[in-house]
């Protein structure tokens, strides 16, 4: 890429102090949950708010002594991991159908189903587990939740398909290859950079949805995000305990970000920006 | 190969495709299509405490028109909308153009501005709840000793909805910006060579050619962010429940709680079968003015 027209090396050290303020108010916030989950108790409450402190991990250990915090992140990691198994199961071989064929609406009719107010299938959700007695069981929440991971393994992926030469799979054809060997054999194997960032976006997305939990789980089966709202009722005494719980259920999201970063961007709109 | 034997291939490829999409359109249609219209039954229905049903209409329809907290929820979903929108808009577009003027971004870098947006907005909604606590919160000690009046925040009619916006934005900008970052990335150098030769100061090339070129990855960006946007529920449900009072009840938190607090099934399924509406409206219509800003 050559140079913007601005070049002067003052308006590079304005840019860089935007920069550096930016990025202050991206981290503050965030830090400022740490450090309140580090505090002791009396002074995670201080007014004015303090800065130095006796770093402790007490509010951690009451968050495990006091809820059953290991059980949720548990019920949160069966939920997640086995909706984006279910998103890959049936997302690859959709998305590799769509990028032969080109014919896309399988495609679209997922991320529509993504794009409506979760609320909307909810009501009906609730009233048929209900009826066949699977409210709060691990399939119920499962399920919902790969309405989030399948169109986000399907779009991620759809470039990543596009993006193999034709004259490869023909090449495979005229070896008496069937699509689905194609598929399974050749193909995937060639985007498997891109499974990664699809399984890490839908870990992620899955991980983070609160609404299905919210209703779909009781008591055995909550996970991390729909047990967040228990936290809170606490008053402002547990603050500690409450942003001990905010830094642990978004440390696992956060880390796999930033394992896939570079790729993220592209994977996020959905193929609508290649980065 | 025999004509007969290419056609059987043909026909055979062309059923091992669809195999391969059958799991993915079925599971949708057994989630998403056939729930739906159940929700379109529900909406047409009346049920009452004992789960017996009556045929209604339209009546649930009737009763949103005349509903004052449905026109309040929708007031509060276009006022919490369109400010969180310009506000990610305009901030996103600048932070990109700084991102795109600092040239290299390590890697670190890339991961602090991509964290808001990968933590949970319910984890986004603890922290500044507790920030922006109104006695012991930090915002309100810095307003303090800068001078200014301390706020109510989450706990003010007022001012709570620009503070879920002010959430959102902390959250979200970060994205518009990555958006906005790759269509930056994606323009031809060459517009801005001549843009130099011809002497133009860089508010100028902004206004006159980087904003027009990066038009469509805005709307892109716009579409995105509406549809997130207009369905708001997580941070609000976290933080004020659609309070203080009902300042904040957006339509899908009105409607979650028609539906899932007062059991209020068929009322609840016309209230969100109405913001599916809106939300496909909005997309739709972003969609075309996508086409008419293309270049």
């Amino acid at each position: 890429m050559t140079d913007a027209p601005i070049t002067d090396a003052w308006i590079r050290r304005l840019n860089l102090l935007q920069l550096v303020v930016a990025g202050i108010i991206v981290l503050t916030p965030t830090l400022w949950m740490v450090l309140s989950s580090l505090k002791p108790s009396f002074e995670v409450t201080a007014y004015p708010p303090t800065l130095i402190f006796a770093p402790t991990l007490e509010n951690y250990a009451q968050l495990t002594k006091t809820t059953p915090f290991l059980s949720y992140a548990i019920n949160s990691l069966i939920v997640t991991i086995g909706s984006t198994a279910l998103g890959l199961l049936f997302g690859i071989p959709a998305a590799f159908a769509v990028s032969w064929t080109r014919i896309s609406w399988p495609a679209i009719l997922t991320l529509a189903a993504r794009m409506a107010p979760g609320t909307l299938f909810l009501l009906p959700w609730y009233v048929m587990f209900r009826q066949v007695g699977m409210i709060g069981s691990y399939t119920a929440l499962i399920l919902s939740h790969a309405v989030i991971t399948l169109p986000i393994v399907i779009w991620v992926l759809l470039p990543s398909f596009d993006g193999i030469p034709r004259s490869v799979f023909e090449a495979a054809q005229v070896d008496g290859c069937s699509v689905t060997r194609i598929l399974w054999r050749i193909a995937l194997p060639l985007v498997a950079s891109g499974v990664a960032v699809a399984s890490i976006l839908a870990f992620v997305f899955s991980w983070n949805y609160f609404l299905f939990a919210l209703v779909l789980s009781n008591g055995d089966s909550k996970t991390l995000i729909a047990a967040a709202f228990n936290f809170i009722g606490e008053g402002s005494t547990q603050w500690g305990a409450l942003m001990a719980a905010a830094t642990l259920i978004a440390l696992p999201p956060l880390i796999l970000a930033a394992l896939v970063q570079r790729w993220l961007v592209s994977g996020l709109t959905l193929g609508a920006v290649k980065g | 190969m025999s004509k007969a034997a290419a056609t059987f291939a043909e026909d055979r490829q062309r059923l091992e495709l669809a195999a391969l999409s059958a799991p993915a359109v079925i599971f949708t249609v057994a989630m998403i299509a056939f729930p739906v219209v159940y929700t379109v039954w529900l909406g047409l229905h009346s049920f009452s405490s004992t789960g017996k049903q009556s045929f209604v209409g339209l009546a649930n329809y009737s009763r949103l028109l005349a509903d004052a907290e449905f026109w309040h929820g929708l007031w509060v979903t276009i006022a919490l909308y369109v400010l969180s929108l310009v506000l990610q808009l305009v901030l996103g577009v600048w932070l990109a153009l700084v991102l795109f003027h600092a040239k290299r971004l390590p890697g670190i870098v890339r991961s602090l501005f991509i964290s808001p947006f990968m933590m949970p907005p319910v984890v986004a909604g603890m922290m500044w709840l507790v920030i922006l606590d109104p006695s012991l919160g930090a915002a309100n000690y810095i307003l303090q000793s800068l001078g200014l009046p301390p706020s109510e925040w989450l706990a003010s009619p007022v001012w709570v909805i620009p503070t879920v916006a002010l959430i959102d934005t902390w959250q979200w900008t970060p994205y518009v910006a990555l958006i906005v970052l790759g269509g930056l990335q994606s323009l031809p150098p060459s517009v801005y060579e001549a843009a130099q030769i011809d002497g133009a100061s860089a508010f100028k090339t902004f206004q006159r050619i980087t904003l027009p070129l990066l038009l469509p990855t805005i709307v892109t960006a716009t579409i995105l962010r509406s549809v997130d946007l207009l369905r708001f529920f997580d941070i609000i449900y976290i933080t004020t429940q659609g309070g203080p009072g009902n300042a904040s009840n957006t339509l899908n938190i009105y409607g979650f709680r028609v539906g899932f607090e007062f059991f209020n099934i068929g009322y609840a399924s016309a209230l969100m079968l109405t913001l599916t509406a809106i939300v496909f409206g909005a997309v739709l219509a972003f969609n075309r003015l996508r086409g008419a800003v293309a270049w």
